[in-house]
């Protein structure tokens, strides 16, 4: 019995032991099979691409070749926005020295695209009108072309607004890592991942009510900023334990503190969340991270413990100190002398004021990039592949033009008495022969990020409209030339079902017969409705498409005195064709896409397409340039020398709600939109108000004059300005106008040539 | 940098294209394209890229030039020119009628800009096209 029991009971704890140790096997598998997916977990992340890299923006990089119009305090401008410093004697890459007329420069190099160029050392020669000579500092060897390396103005960053450049362990400075491992993790080296006596001091700290903190080792914070949440939970300390062993096992110390030195985040700027040492080094100390002194070091380190708390930009004090305590850690542990350390804490803190920009000055333009790449590009890529971006936007042109317009909004406000409040105004600025984009500015408050006035305010165009109603009318040429004469008398319009319309002239007169020419010049209304009617609203409506503007717009009769609204872009677009001799180029704000490690990815080729006939594009704007000679823009002249012979349009709008100008020089073709947002009425015309910007911006650039090429088929023929008729160069008011060939009158004014000439114009007109 | 030597390689390059265009105008003086170092230097590395059948990058050399020089015809005409090596026909015509917008007087250039584009216009399928640009190219 006793035996039955012994056996009975043997054979229940066997039963017990078995399942034991299922459990056990079970148990095993199951963490085992936790334990690979974890495993998986971290080396997914850490095999792949590590760091989302926000894409980089660049300016137009600048070009410096004898010649060249560019004086000595516009290339001062542009190395100060390099970041160039001055020295005593030339230096190192990215520094300068100044001796009168010369710049001793050494550039850095420009590491990306197809054209690559060493770091030079060179003497830029200045003379009155620019640069005279670019001369090799060593042998004085004469230079033809030298680029800059262009100016970051802004970043595409990842989503969560992260913002890091990316650094190699070997390129930290030793009192960088020392620090970090006095004070967060001296045992990393020895460690495998977790640090039992951590632990040990961890868990007494909870026992005793202290709350769950400390502990971590380096490994086991990169875990936590890695891949989990930042809740506090003994789960997921444990997880955080079991990975930070996993990491350790697949990775070496090295590449672990590497990934750590580029991960941990450092401060916000604006929406910007600044992480790694790598920018942390610019963002507090404008140098690179090699360049970090051992007081500056150990305030970095200092920083990581709360990086809100002894922001060193708003609370000094408490930076000091927490960099002091860092400093005596890393003296404790016997990284530095205790003479090192003295002298470290007697450091000023060296933070500079203002932050490097990572947010763009130039959040207009910026927006119009952004625009132009999503048409190519996935979002994703532009926010985590590194791109570099070199685009069109020239930083002395933009600078000019923002200037222009807060100076001389503010200053329309200030003479109108208070009449003009809460003006806005939005320009575009482009190079004529390929359409790249120099500026933008779509605000007066140009670093203001809100509505981009430039790209999204549509406004009626006014009579920016005129010059695409005059030039369809002059691709006939068998019907209209510059001298045809336009009946602008009183018209009424009357069509069903709405009201009737009598167009007005802005000076309230009619003028009778006027030339074609004239009427564009002095920006007639009715004569421009009538001729309008006579050649079609349609085919004024395709020129407007075949121009550039590629949105489908509803045609009325008002069209033709701009009542459409387009937004300043859409317009330059439409006078870009116009200012490029007849061939469009789509406006560009992107030269070329190169990748993280500077390889071309994508260039924005030049292209150009010829959409209007040369003849009549050349009337067109010999007609405009008449508007600046003696029209609606002669104002100019006030501002600009006439010899540059600029060919311009003013626009406004019912009861002066806006008011345009879109002209062009030889180089540059600017649109310029001043009103209101509400728009209400401003008072100001298209000639007191954005005239008066565009003038003010286009003196500061040194515009080009505007040569036109004759081209073939034209011929200058005198003309009677009151008739039209033919006339001569020794006759009264005559004046001498361009012609397709064979479409001058044929008829005679009073005082114009003989009869003689009338018979053979006679049969002229027979053959015709 | 070695500018002389570059610009007499341009020269001696320029007289054998002339050479190309017709023997009638080889006795024509023959001109620099341009009077600026930066844009014969970039003239001569797009040349020597295009040689090499590096078109993109004698493209971006060349409008790298006309940054400087916009309204120089010569930069037209070789950007129609590596257009057209390119295939890319239609881009090829329209450089060749900007180049020729700007030429003003200069028939040779202007000659050579009709046969950029009646060669483009051929391969386009428009044969009369070609025909009339032909024409005018004599």
């Amino acid at each position: 019995m006793a035996k039955r029991s012994k056996r009975h009971k043997k054979k229940r704890w066997v039963a017990w032991k078995k399942l034991f140790f299922i459990a056990i096997l079970f148990g095993v598998l199951l963490a085992a099979g936790y334990v690979a997916y974890l495993d998986l977990t971290v080396r997914a992340r850490f095999e792949g691409k590590r760091f989302a890299l926000p894409a980089r923006v660049y300016a137009r990089p600048l070009e410096l070749y004898p010649g060249v119009k560019l004086r000595k305090t516009e290339l001062l401008a542009e190395l100060n926005l390099l970041g160039y410093r001055e020295t005593s004697r030339s230096g190192e890459p990215g520094s300068y020295h100044l001796r009168n007329q010369v710049v001793d420069l050494v550039t850095r190099p420009f590491d990306f695209g197809t054209d690559r160029q060493e770091s030079l050392s060179l003497q830029v020669i200045f003379d009155d009108s620019g640069v005279k000579a670019l001369q090799q500092q060593d042998d004085g060897a004469q230079l033809d072309l030298v680029r800059l390396d262009p100016v970051m103005i802004g970043g595409i960053y990842p989503g969560k607004n992260e913002d890091r450049v990316l650094v190699g362990l070997k390129d930290v400075p030793k009192h960088v890592v020392d620090a970090l491992i006095a004070v967060e993790d001296n045992r990393f080296y020895s460690h495998h991942g977790v640090d039992p006596r951590g632990i040990a001091r961890a868990v007494f700290t909870i026992m005793t009510g202290g709350g769950m903190q400390g502990g971590s080792t380096l490994t086991q914070q990169l875990v936590k900023n890695f891949y989990l949440t930042a809740d506090r939970t003994l789960k997921r300390k444990f997880t955080e334990m079991v990975m930070a062993v996993l990491l350790e096992i697949h990775y070496s110390k090295e590449e672990i503190l590497e990934t750590y030195l580029n991960e941990v985040y450092f401060a916000q700027d604006g929406n910007r969340a600044i992480h790694g040492f790598g920018l942390a080094a610019s963002f507090f100390f404008d140098k690179p991270l090699e360049k970090i002194s051992l007081p500056e070091a150990a305030l970095m380190v200092a920083l990581l413990k709360g990086p809100a708390y002894y922001n060193p930009r708003r609370f000094p004090q408490r930076a000091v100190q927490r960099r002091n305590i860092v400093l005596e850690s890393m003296a404790e542990g016997g990284f530095i002398t205790k003479n090192q350390q003295m002298r470290a804490r007697m450091a000023p803190l060296s933070v500079v004021d203002r932050p490097p920009r990572g947010t763009s000055p130039y959040p207009a333009f910026l927006d119009l990039v952004l625009r132009q790449l999503r048409r190519d590009y996935r979002e994703k890529d532009l926010r985590s592949e590194g791109l570099r971006i070199i685009t069109t936007l020239d930083p002395r042109v933009q600078d000019v033009a923002e200037k222009a317009l807060a100076g001389r909004l503010s200053m329309l406000e200030k003479s109108r008495g208070g009449s003009v409040k809460g003006l806005q105004g939005a320009i575009v600025v482009t190079s004529v022969h390929d359409a790249e984009v120099q500026a933008l500015v779509g605000d007066r408050q140009p670093r203001y990020k809100g509505f981009d006035r430039a790209l999204d305010a549509r406004r009626p165009i006014g009579s920016l409209i005129k010059p695409i109603v005059y030039l369809t009318a002059l691709q006939e040429s068998r019907h209209y030339t510059l001298a045809t004469l336009l009946d602008d008398s009183p018209l009424v319009l009357k069509q069903a079902g709405t009201k009737d319309w009598a167009p007005q002239n802005y000076d309230k007169e009619f003028h009778g017969n006027v030339l074609l020419q004239t009427a564009l010049a002095h920006s007639y209304n009715v004569s421009t409705v009538r001729l309008g009617l006579d050649i079609g609203l349609d085919p004024v409506m395709d020129n407007l498409k075949c121009l550039g503007m590629d949105r489908e717009l509803p045609a009325y009769a008002s069209s033709l005195l701009g009542a459409n609204a387009l937004s300043p872009m859409e317009i330059t677009q439409v006078y870009q064709t116009i200012a490029a001799g007849g061939f469009r180029t789509p406006l560009k704000a992107i030269r070329e896409v190169l990748t993280a490690d500077g390889e071309p990815l994508q260039r924005y080729a030049l292209e150009v397409d010829q959409v209007i006939d040369p003849a009549s594009l050349y009337l067109i704007t010999v007609a405009l340039q008449d508007v600046v000679r003696e029209g609606t823009a002669r104002g100019l002249a006030a501002r600009l020398p006439s010899n540059l012979k600029i060919a311009g349009k003013t626009g406004t709008t019912n009861d002066l709600r806006d008011s345009w100008f879109a002209g062009f020089t030889g180089d540059r073709l600017a649109v310029v939109w001043v009103g209101r947002d509400d728009n209400r009425p401003i008072g100001l015309t298209g000639t007191s108000g954005a005239m008066s910007v565009w003038a003010e911006m286009m003196a500061g650039l040194d515009p080009e004059p505007l040569i036109l090429t004759e081209p073939d088929g034209i011929e200058r023929v005198w003309i009677d300005p009151v008739s039209g008729l033919l006339s001569d160069s020794d006759c009264p008011n005559a004046i001498e106008l361009p012609f397709v060939e064979g479409s001058a009158p044929i008829d005679s004014a009073v005082c114009g040539p003989s009869a003689g000439k009338s018979i053979k114009n006679w049969f002229k007109r027979l053959f015709r | 940098m070695k500018t002389i030597s570059r610009r007499i390689f341009i020269l001696i390059t320029m007289l054998f294209l002339g050479g190309c265009a017709g023997m009638q105008q080889a006795e024509a003086p023959q001109t620099t394209p341009s009077d600026n170092t930066a844009v014969i230097a970039l003239l001569s590395k797009a040349g020597d890229q295009s040689a090499a059948g590096q078109m993109d990058e004698a493209c971006a050399n060349l409008e790298r030039a006309l940054r400087i020089e916009p309204r120089n015809p010569v930069l037209w005409h070789e950007l129609a020119r590596v257009r057209l090596a390119q295939g890319r026909y239609r881009q090829a015509e329209n450089m060749a009628a900007k180049s020729n917008v700007l030429a003003g007087t200069d028939r040779d250039l202007k000659a050579k800009n009709w046969r950029i584009i009646g060669e483009a216009r051929n391969r386009l399928g428009d044969l009369q096209g070609a025909r009339e640009a032909f024409k005018k190219a004599d």
